[in-house]
């Protein structure tokens, strides 16, 4: 087996295994007990984010020996190899530069022009989308957009789109996201929508994504019924992104809808350049500019501030405390907004598709655990759910807890601002007892309570807490960067590369052995005995539907 | 009778000189706004016929003066109109609190604005707080039902007017007033104020919605290869839809007409009664606007790059310089964001889309309708004013680079300007 719970023999390691041994016997609820400034020696801010993490089971000599084991990996190397765009994904042999696409046209970085470039040409494209003036074949003013695009060219776009939607413009189309390759999602859209005010978006950053390429090829079977075969319906009604200029221009797409990318941002990074489109086309240019500006800050955050203050280290830091120290191998994200819906399926994608890897850089099988099992839902909505299990349950779990402190001021929510914003401190207060009923167990209760056995809460269970002063795309953008940060961050400590996806190749190519097989052209020797009786049992399936 | 008129709408200015002109003393108060710059600087703000010549002679003749918006009426004045603009709300308040100021006068107001159905009784309830045991007081409401282009007809020779009056001596007062328009036969009609200003909202919404589907039908007819005239003439000829109202087009505008479909629509919404119906009319009425460029984009294969396109017409309507909510506004955004050079010809509107847009390079505003036309790839028709009706058609075939004309509002004759060596297209039209 990979499982990896040991830790290695340095002597740094060592000393943490032994504070773990130290405070192993201090429940939580004791910490604070012990400590009444706990709060204020274990929290910090970075521009619009407060992050707590008084509820860990850490103490300030547990933060100042893990940023020691920062020092051991040297973190400050590493990111400075980041940020001077060296190859440090170097099974592909590429920069990682997700940070460039968010620095401000003002101030000089290596891809400065190419950049401002494509920006300028989304800007363009926004703009007259949302004046009414980009047109459909017959003339008809686009109504709906939707994005074909699976992965990083889906979930990103859709989180923000959800996550920001009360700041959306108000000339915004209707944005919809279509990525399963089996065209669930596609089949039910393409009912409601009306060909000639529709425009699909290709993004893709290969253009060679299998899913990506069949939904499409159906969105342009079901435009070109409706409104005929003239290459101009393309040039209407379809908008590629990708890196791969030529197999766009093979597709069909005009150069002049064409939006590029660079082999330098990795998909699940790329939410910050044309990939994000539907972003701007939700919550406008000017929106999107500032989603990009909280992302630098807290670039510019990452990259400057020490480890103790240091929100991504910090974060990267207590997950390696909770999974290699502590052994606590899953993590749960859990926004209390509604808007966030989609962040725990982003975040599992970010971290789980970047860190889970077992070899190092140099080839070698790692000598600890790397990426714990990450998922999560909203947060109110999972306490009906799983929470029983965090209470509860035998396996522990580390959470992170995230709540915007302000919501519902906007003049858009006047006539139910009241009730609503007495939801919102509903939301707040659950939020706030949960993670310490987990801290503290019992002890959060009135002492005089006694419990029978099933009732009773161990506590103990360690969360951090990120509180933003709004959920608005500058906020957003600094929440989603320090993330990306953070997954960098553990990745150097792990000794990982985090920008590759070798894992996720494999069942691509092998797949497309089995549609031959499916198809009945294949041939069956060497394939199992499993995958053989699935084939046969769907095709005897097929054939009795056919009769 | 000594009469005080409020406002800067062509009705105020309609009302005014149609009341002087029958020997009634008239004060034209004007707020202060362009409309007030216009007639200080001797321009007419409205283009109508015989109005700029009724308001000289009748203050040549000395029974209409003008007088500051700030000051208030003498005591003398019998009766106060508010003639204002829907945005005027607090304007007419502040008019209403200075006269019922006076505790011993007798009031008679006389509610011509478009504001929200209800305003009218609660503007009375302001006028009679306060006032002393015994005097008369009364706002009333008249909706105006001016037809714009021929304003002043419409104001002196009525089909109907609607007077919504809950008070006696209010009634025998506006009928006084009004007397000399109303003599062939009686067509004053008496309602509650409430249903007066109701009344004038459903019946624009009345024609809005013939319209609005008249043009529905000329989109089916287009589809269906069948002639909307014909399918309009055998409409009209059934007595129970008659013949008004049926034209189909490319879209209507108009300040007054569009304003008030809109109130209409607002009303319903904020009482939370639901107005589909009426959305969807000035939602096709919006989408109607731009039938021209939608036809232009198919015939040019969606490529209209560097073209140059002749506008016949950019008032909402012939008669009128106005260009308020016109079609035309919404075809030269259309057009111009494609990179098309606009060539307008219009006889009274270039002066308003001369301060609406300013110099650009791609508006060319042209005196004659055929310089338009110089060098233009097509002709839109979009008023339909008198001076298109008979188009030189070779002259044009030589002006224009390419022969394709596409008429608005289906005043040309199809197979005609076929036969002249031209590609026509109508709204609905074969």
């Amino acid at each position: 087996m990979r499982s990896r719970t040991g830790v290695p023999a340095d002597a740094i390691w060592q000393q943490l295994s032994e504070r773990a041994a130290a405070l192993q016997d201090t429940h939580l609820a004791q910490m604070f007990a012990d400590q009444p400034d706990r709060f204020a020696q274990l929290s910090c801010r970075a521009g619009p984010l407060l992050l707590d993490l008084s509820k860990q089971r850490v103490d300030v000599q547990t933060l100042d020996l893990l940023g020691r084991l920062a020092d051991a990996r040297d973190m400050r190397g590493w990111i400075n190899r980041l940020f001077a765009g060296e190859p440090i994904n170097h099974t592909e042999q590429r920069a990682a530069m997700h940070w460039a696409l968010r620095v401000p046209p003002e101030q000089p970085s290596p891809v400065q022009q190419q950049v401002q470039e494509q920006l300028e040409r989304m800007t363009r494209l926004v703009e007259r989308i949302h004046a009414g003036q980009w047109r459909g074949v017959t003339g008809e003013v686009i109504t709906d957009v939707v994005n074909i695009g699976v992965g990083g060219s889906d979930v990103g776009p859709m989180m923000v789109c959800q996550a920001l939607d009360d700041a959306a413009d108000e000339r915004a189309v209707r944005i919809h996201f279509v990525s399963s390759m089996d065209g669930s999602q596609l089949s039910n859209l393409l009912h409601q929508l009306r060909a000639h005010s529709t425009l699909f978006i290709i993004s893709s950053k290969s253009f060679t994504t299998i899913d990506t390429l069949y939904n499409a090829g159906t969105a342009r079977a079901w435009l070109q019924r409706t409104l005929g075969t003239a290459p101009a319906v393309i040039g209407c009604h379809f908008i590629g992104v990708s890196s791969a200029v030529e197999k766009m221009t093979q597709w069909g797409i005009p150069s002049a809808n064409q939006l590029a990318l660079w082999d330098w941002v990795g998909g699940r990074f790329s939410l910050w350049s044309s990939i994000g489109l539907p972003i701007a086309l939700r919550i406008g240019m000017k929106g999107f500019r500032e989603l990009l500006a909280g992302a630098h800050q807290m670039d510019e955050h990452f990259r400057t501030a020490p480890w103790s203050e240091n929100v991504p280290v910090l974060m990267a830091l207590i997950g390696v405390w909770n999974t290699n120290i502590l052994s606590i191998h899953a993590h749960a994200v859990l926004p209390y907004d509604g808007r966030l819906k989609h962040l725990p399926a982003f975040l599992s994608q970010l971290e789980m598709e970047s860190n889970g890897k077992s070899v190092t850089r140099d080839g070698e099988p790692v000598s600890t655990g790397t990426c714990p099992v990450l998922w999560g839902e909203v947060g109110p909505n999972a306490q009906h759910a799983f929470y029983q299990l965090l209470h509860q349950g035998t396996e522990p779990v580390t959470c992170d807890f995230i709540a915007p402190a302000r919501r519902y001021h906007e003049v858009r929510h006047d006539a139910a601002a009241a009730e609503l914003i007495g939801q919102h401190h509903l939301a707040l207060a659950n939020c706030f007892a949960q993670s310490r009923l987990l801290a503290f167990g019992e002890a959060a209760l009135p002492a005089d309570e006694q419990l029978p056995m099933h009732m009773r809460y161990h506590g103990n269970q360690p969360s951090t807490t990120l509180l933003l002063d709004q959920l608005d795309p500058f906020s957003l953008g600094a929440l989603l960067a320090a993330y990306e940060h953070k997954v960098f961050a553990q990745a150097v400590i792990w000794q990982i590369n985090p920008f590759d996806q070798w894992g996720v190749e494999m069942g691509k190519r092998i797949a497309t052995d089995t549609l031959e097989l499916i198809k009945g052209s294949g041939r069956a020797s060497g394939m199992d005995s499993s995958t053989l009786g699935l084939i046969q049992a769907a095709g005897a399936a097929f054939t009795s539907k056919d009769a | 009778m000594h009469l005080d008129i409020y406002g800067d709408t062509l009705t105020a200015l309609v009302t005014a000189a149609a009341l002087s002109s029958t020997g009634h003393q008239v004060t034209l108060r004007v707020p202060a706004g362009p409309v007030a710059d216009d007639l200080d600087a001797h321009r007419m703000p409205y283009q109508e016929p015989g109005l700029e010549l009724m308001l000289d002679q009748q203050q040549k003749a000395g029974r209409l003066l003008t007088g500051s918006a700030q000051q208030m009426s003498e005591d003398r004045v019998e009766a106060v109109f508010l003639a204002l603009s829907p945005a005027s709300q607090p304007f007419a308040e502040s008019v209403i609190d200075q006269l019922s100021a006076r505790r011993e006068h007798s009031w008679l107001v006389v509610n011509q604005s478009n504001f929200p159905v209800g305003t009218t009784e609660s503007l009375q309830q302001r006028l009679r707080d306060g006032a002393d045991p015994g005097v008369h007081r009364a706002v009333i409401c008249m909706p105006e039902m001016l037809q714009e282009g021929a304003a002043l007809q419409s104001f002196m020779r009525p089909s109907s007017i609607l007077v919504g009056c809950d008070s006696d001596w209010a009634a025998i007062q506006i009928r006084e007033v009004l007397r000399p328009f109303n003599r062939l036969r009686d067509v004053m009609r008496m309602l509650r104020p409430r249903e007066a200003e109701f009344t004038k909202l459903a019946i624009n919404g009345m024609l809005a919605t013939r319209l609005g589907f008249m043009n529905d039908m000329a989109s089916l007819a287009d589809a269906l290869q069948v002639d909307i005239e014909q399918v309009r003439m055998g409409m009209g000829s059934d007595p129970r839809i008659g013949e008004a109202y049926l034209y189909p087009g490319c879209g209507f505008g108009g300040l007054n007409f569009s304003r008030n479909v809109m109130s209409l629509a607002n009303t319903l919404e904020s009482s939370g009664v639901g107005s589909e119906l009426l959305e969807q009319v000035l939602l096709i009425n919006e989408r109607q606007k731009e039938v021209l460029f939608r036809k232009l984009w198919q015939h040019y294969h969606t490529d209209l790059h560097g073209k140059t396109v002749a506008l016949w017409g950019a008032a909402f309507k012939p008669g009128t310089g106005r260009i308020d909510n016109a079609p035309a506004l919404k075809l030269l955004d259309a057009l111009w964001a494609q990179g098309v050079t606009v060539r307008v010809h219009d006889p009274k509107a270039l002066p308003a889309l001369q301060a609406l847009y300013g110099a650009r390079a791609d508006l060319v505003l042209c005196d004659d309708p055929y310089e338009a036309a110089c060098g233009a790839d097509a002709l839109m028709l979009v008023t339909e004013w008198k001076d298109y009706w008979s188009p030189d058609y070779p002259r044009l075939r030589h002006l224009m680079a390419q022969p394709l004309l596409l008429d608005g509002r289906n005043i040309l004759d199809p197979e005609f300007v076929r036969s002249s060596g031209f590609v026509y297209y109508g709204i609905g039209r074969q």
